[in-house]
């Protein structure tokens, strides 16, 4: 079956549909829509995942200016009490599993198998069951919103009376509030929908690990691959050993709620304060899971950017390494005031101030990285420096938690809400839109405009610290979170204001850099593989980057292996190529489980809240919906991996030097083997 | 090219103006003498908590002025110049290790510099101080077991949602929602939650410990002046947690007797017309349910704070209204006002609270404001 | 390599000839992941449970609720526990007789494995309805999921190591239907030693179980 000469990439679209190995037709050669349901490219899945979680992500950021609207002045109306708890237990939720988390796991998706000279991930079919059940737990998340108005405008109201449908219990949940004695569906649908993001959360991460671990090219030794993969290395162990804590807990809880058990009520002898140890157990590395990846990508921007290899690199992966150990010993600084007793706080207490080291130490090899560097402040640059600086005044308010006897004024205040948003917006959001201009040429090809970078950048950084720093200030003279108004009188209204004003500042820049980026991708100008003068081998490869990745399997020289190939003095530095058999390149096929078994995830999640509201048949509903997800897991298993084979194009898009023996020949272009 | 080194320009001038703006701002706008300030310690507990944040506001302003200072330098040193030639190769130096092990080493001795006192203060806060002063038998004249004597003064906290109940079991009194205590004698507080997690905070007095169910919480304290603080729940506890306050009065030891004196006492009789119109009203419109009145046979109930002296107190509904005219003292007419409009709109003023609403927030009894009226004179009596 | 590329053979010895930087199948690696987070799954109950056995000596908040003791029926545990242990070493020769290839002995093997495992859920069953019943004559309590702490620990963690042993009887059930369609050979010993790993952890965990839930009650 030859192909037009002009081609420059074998296509599968002209490939015969194959069959699975009970006869159905499997979805290899479709385009568009089903193409995208479908796929099990890592780089569509990406893709995918950054769009779904840009969405979230401007959903909770409109869930933060409403907030921070009802709190401009002192007994604020915008919101009433229930409606503003919701706001910030959707913003908060919303903003660590549906928009920071996959915007993490985006980049891991695209970048990670490029980085390591992979075709593909170890397992792509469960990494596109990863998308869809996390599109799925959004979705049973936020779909109460929609439930809530029907109660609103009196369509629906739930059999136990109590109207809050979206949930109203703040991120953490503590028991007892979120017993059904204090609160109503919203609890459920929150309950469900994250146990969905932690299916997805969970075989993704065992997807990653196994991807680093067993699918590096020849030569990519683990202390040669990129910081960014390695830190995905860490995040992913974090996750697996992080999320079953969480899982049990809310399995509990579900329990307490369905089936009458204990675990929380307090009168058969339940102990909320178990909840508090499981939840941080599991929210404390969680913490290090959204902001290990940030560190990644700020440990690649820089060296492209000051044109030198990282500082200490050895320093820097262990370091990483040291604080996601540390994470799992941390937990109880979270409940310094919950009367742990004076040993444990004592513990706590100082193991706590322990992980600012392994933190200081990356900190400053990044400053090392800076020096005697040849500094461009490129948009992705200008965004790692605020990074550093943001990330580090975070850090600074972390030292100040940690001693417990002074974190006693501090916690549940707006000193640390200060706090955590200097480290998950300054620091990890600043660094997620870093990796957002710098990896986007690689994406989609075109160029992101600077102009509207640095003026976005500017917003943001300015706004965000006109925001949050004035709420410092807040907590120290005693104005707790979580409360939808305060009174006059306590010398809160002036910063407030100012954070309202600042928030819309943030707000703006961050919408600037949103409708630039589908402005790019729609028709933004076209770039080069190599726009940045890079260091990793995803800089190697054509933007966008072909279906198959890499045409012949790269063979690593060293560490920064495309700078060494660009720049490398000695012939031996040079990347070479092992050369593609005439059978091609096995592809792996197309699947539509994935999105089915997630659907039926989706099914059980929101009947399951519907039946606790009382809704005749959700039972049966639910138990349909387990159904259709174990029915396509065994349908997945015997459709089997699949598979074809594409020949990639002879002129070779790899901007390089293929084994000097290897002549293609036209007649096999593309060949069908199975 | 040209356009884009005049924004990098620009960048760096908008945000070094705004960075001055915010600065005088941040010199002109703040005082850290308000009311509920951490920064204002007026207790040991307290001033210990405050102290030893500014040890650790100190040593993390070294590491900032150090090393966000050599960042700014290093990123001006070695920045791309105009001139400069883009393809320009610096040294491809690695790291050094000497370096790193060093920083290292210096970053966990300043960290030695915050866990010493942590240690010491974290002690301090969780032992009860043997105060001989502070035994109940040493300072308060009134009667008390010989046990009680050998103690110091205890008040048993309790969150509900969404006020508190302070108990004092040693002298036999129980109040709501503002918590009188003896000035310079240590005070225990144990903690105690009937629904879900609420966390007492009094900033100026110490920092917080949470009323958990289920859990027997304790903490100390003590205040070195009198006066009249502000406290708030500070864990969040369902949809009014913004409206759990409550206040502290900080007394003289004699006003401090006067005080429990005169709260032993009963209830005075409804002797006038009105007021017992009111007292009748009370029963009938179910308040008796929830509230006790000692005093009063009929009304017992303990799902409310305890009302037998309601209107001694200088706020109301946790602490959202004040009853305090601009001398610091109660103001009866405001009271008035206040406990008006908290009866007739008490879902308007605290969503979610039990007074005679159901679950959905419809009123389960009818009142008239004639009703209010009476209800609001008999309770003002109650002083 | 063959260049006969379109014959079926060459086809599953591409798809079986996985690049692995360490030698260690992709599967095989992604079932030891798995089985650390269920080690986590796991210790989260036991732990749980375990806390509150030492809150609450009798079991609940409320004293005399629960005879613990008289409620466990020790020997059908033991013997089903017994049951189990010997399911793994059938588990072990059908993945040996698939490593040498040989069908037949698998599929008598794994139908070993499906039974003693239907046995053992058997056993739970009729354990779980004996304990939520109680036996008022013999002045033995009823346990259940809402009376008490205990009742609410024990069930949620042995029902969910009843369900993981479901799923790995229904995981074997396919695989043995799946065998005689002709498409299972030596190269699908990979997956049979994957669901052998997961049969023995599961395995194992119920000997950590018996131990830290039943036996515990005994000393």
């Amino acid at each position: 079956m030859a192909v037009s000469t002009h081609a420059p990439v074998a296509d599968k679209r002209l490939l015969p549909p194959s069959k699975s190995l009970i006869g159905l037709i499997r979805p290899d050669t479709s385009t568009g829509l089903v193409d995208w349901l479908t796929t099990v490219d890592h780089k569509k899945i990406g893709i995918m995942y950054g769009g779904f979680a840009l969405f979230f992500f401007l959903l909770g950021g409109i869930e933060a200016l409403l907030i921070r609207l009802q709190l401009m002045y002192p007994g604020g109306t915008v919101v009433s009490a229930q409606t503003y708890n919701q706001l910030f237990t959707m913003h908060g939720t919303t903003m660590v599993f549906l928009a920071v988390m996959p915007l993490n796991a985006a980049f891991f998706n695209f970048v990670m198998p490029l980085q390591i000279g992979a075709r593909d991930v170890a397992f792509p079919r469960l990494n596109a069951l990863g998308l869809w059940a996390f599109v799925a737990g959004a979705l049973i998340l936020n779909l109460s919103w929609l439930f809530q108005w029907a109660q609103v405008f009196g369509w629906f109201t739930p059999v136990s009376g109590q109207m809050d449908i979206v949930p109203a219990i703040g991120w953490f949940g503590y028991a007892p509030i979120t017993g059904k004695n204090y609160s109503g569906i919203g609890t459920d649908f929150w309950i469900f929908g994250l146990q969905v993001l932690g299916v997805a959360s969970l075989v993704g991460s065992f997807n990653f690990i196994t991807t680093i671990i067993n699918m590096r090219a020849p030569g990519m030794t683990m202390m040669r691959l990129p910081l960014f993969t390695w830190m995905t290395l860490i995040t992913s162990f974090l996750i697996i050993f992080a999320f079953p804590a969480i899982t049990i807990a809310l399995v509990e809880l579900m329990f307490d709620r369905f089936f009458g058990t204990n675990f929380y009520h307090v009168e058969m002898g339940g102990q909320p304060i178990l909840w508090q140890h499981l939840f941080w157990i599991f929210g404390h590395p969680e913490v290090y899971i959204l902001i290990l990846p940030t560190m990644g990508i700020v440990s690649e921007i820089l060296p492209t950017f000051a044109r030198k290899p990282l500082f200490g690199y050895p320093m820097v992966v262990f370091s990483g390494a040291v604080i996601g150990f540390l994470g799992f010993a941390v937990w109880s600084h979270h409940m310094f005031t919950t009367g742990l007793g004076v040993v444990a706080t004592a513990a706590f207490s100082l193991l706590t101030m322990a992980i600012a080291v392994p933190t200081g130490v990356k900190i400053l090899n990044w400053i090392g990285t800076l020096w005697g560097g040849h500094i461009r402040f490129s948009v992705p640059m200008v965004f790692a420096l605020g990074f550093i600086w943001m990330f580090m005044m975070g850090g600074f308010s972390g030292i100040m938690h940690s001693a417990a006897p002074a974190d006693a004024q501090q916690q549940d205040s707006y000193f640390v809400v200060a706090h955590f948003h200097y480290v998950l917006i300054g620091g990890a959001l600043l660094a997620i839109l870093g990796g957002l201009y710098f990896w986007v040429p690689k994406i989609f090809g075109r160029m992101m405009s600077e102009k509207v970078g640095y003026i976005a950048a500017s917003a943001i950084i300015i706004g965000f610290n006109v925001a949050f720093f004035p709420m410092h200030y807040l907590g120290l003279t005693g104005m707790p979170r979580r409360t939808h108004t305060y009174l006059a009188g306590f010398g809160w209204e002036t910063w407030n204001f100012v954070a309202t004003i600042g928030a819309f500042v943030l707000g703006i820049g961050v919408l600037m850099v949103i409708i630039d980026l589908i402005r790019t991708v729609a028709s933004g100008k076209p770039c080069g593989s190599d726009p940045w003068d890079a260091r990793t081998l995803e800089w190697s490869l054509p933007s966008p980057v072909p279906a198959y990745n890499f045409a012949h399997n790269p063979v690593i020289p060293g560490r920064d292996a495309w700078w060494l190939h660009k720049y490398g003095k000695k012939p031996e530095q040079e990347i070479e190529y092992e050369k593609t058999g005439p059978e091609g390149i096995h592809m792996p096929s197309q699947s539509w489980w994935p999105l089915v078994s997630s659907v039926g995830l989706l099914v059980v999640g929101v009947a399951m809240a519907l039946h606790s509201a009382g809704v005749p048949y959700c039972g049966y509903v639910a138990i349909g919906g387990l159904g259709l997800s174990v029915v396509s897991f065994f349908l997945w298993a015997l459709e089997g991996p699949g598979g074809y084979h594409l020949t990639p194009p002879d002129d070779g898009d790899e901007p390089q030097k293929v084994l000097a023996s290897y002549t293609p020949e036209p007649s096999q272009k593309l060949e069908l083997t199975h | 090219m040209m356009l884009v080194s005049t924004l990098k320009r620009c960048f760096v001038r908008a945000f070094l103006a705004g960075l001055s703006f915010f600065l005088l701002l941040c010199v002109s706008g703040c005082s850290f003498k308000t009311k509920q300030s951490s920064l204002d310690p007026k207790g040991p507990i307290a001033l210990a908590q405050y102290d030893l944040f500014m040890v650790t506001v100190w040593v993390t302003l070294f590491i900032f002025v150090t090393v966000g200072g050599a960042l700014l330098w290093v990123v001006w040193r070695f920045r791309q110049r105009p001139d400069d030639d883009d393809d320009h190769m610096p040294n491809q130096s690695h790291g050094n290790p000497l370096v790193e092990v060093g920083l290292i080493v210096a970053s966990i001795l300043l960290l030695v510099i915050i866990a010493v006192p942590t240690l010491r203060v974290l002690v301090y806060t969780f032992e009860l101080p043997e105060d001989e002063g502070s035994k109940l038998g040493q300072w308060y004249q009134g009667p008390l077991t010989e046990e009680d004597a050998e103690t110091i003064l205890t008040v048993n906290v309790m969150g509900y949602q969404w006020w508190w109940a302070f108990e004092y079991p040693q002298l036999g009194i129980t109040t709501a929602n503002e918590l009188v205590i003896p000035e310079g004698k240590v005070v225990k507080l144990n903690l105690r939650s009937a629904d879900v997690i609420h966390s007492f905070w009094l900033p100026k007095i110490a920092g917080k410990v949470d009323l958990i169910p289920g859990r027997a919480n304790w903490m100390w304290i003590k205040a070195d002046e009198p006066g009249h603080y502000y406290g708030q729940c500070a864990e969040f506890c369902g949809s009014a947690h913004a409206y759990m306050l409550f206040r502290s009065d900080v007394l003289s030891h004699r006003d401090f007797e006067a005080w429990v004196e005169y709260q032993k006492k009963d209830a005075p009789e409804a002797l006038e017309v009105s007021v017992a119109a009111g007292e009748r009203l009370f029963a009938e419109k179910t308040c008796i349910q929830c509230h006790t009145i000692r005093g009063n046979q009929y009304a017992m109930g303990i799902k409310g704070p305890d009302l037998t002296h309601v209107a001694s107190r200088k706020s109301l509904a946790a602490g959202i209204m004040d009853n305090r005219g601009v001398d610091g003292r109660i103001d009866r007419l405001k009271q008035r006002e206040n406990l008006f409009e908290w009866i007739k709109n008490s879902q308007h003023i605290k969503p979610g609270n039990l007074m005679y609403h159901d679950d959905a927030g419809l009123k389960t009894v009818p009142l008239s404001d004639d009703d209010v009226h009476k209800i609001v004179a008999y309770l003002q009596t109650l002083n | 390599m063959n260049s006969d590329i379109s014959s079926a053979a060459t086809v599953d010895a591409l798809h079986h000839e996985e690049h692995s930087s360490t030698g260690i199948e992709n599967k095989k690696l992604m079932m030891w992941l798995f089985l650390a987070s269920d080690c986590m799954f796991f210790g989260t109950l036991i732990t749980t449970h375990l806390i509150y056995r030492k809150l609450y000596p009798s079991g609940a908040a409320e004293e005399g609720i629960l005879n613990i003791k008289n409620t466990f029926n020790i020997e059908l545990t033991s013997f089903s526990t017994f049951i189990l242990l010997m399911s793994s070493f059938l588990m072990a020769l059908a993945v040996s007789a698939m490593h040498k290839g040989q069908l037949q002995s698998f599929r008598k093997n794994v139908l070993g494995v499906i039974f003693f495992g239907l046995i053992f859920l058997g056993c739970q069953v009729y354990e779980f309805t004996e304990f939520s019943m109680g036996n008022p004559t013999a002045g033995i309590p009823p346990l259940t999921l809402s009376n008490s702490i205990f009742g609410s620990t024990f069930y949620l963690m042995t029902g969910t190591h009843g369900t993981h042993v479901a799923i790995g009887v229904l995981w074997l059930v396919a695989m043995f239907f799946y065998s005689f369609s002709g498409r299972m050979n030596i190269h699908s010993a990979i997956d049979v030693e994957v669901a052998g790993l997961y049969w023995h952890f599961v395995d194992i965990v119920w000997i950590v179980i018996f131990t830290a839930v039943y036996l515990i009650e005994y000393i």
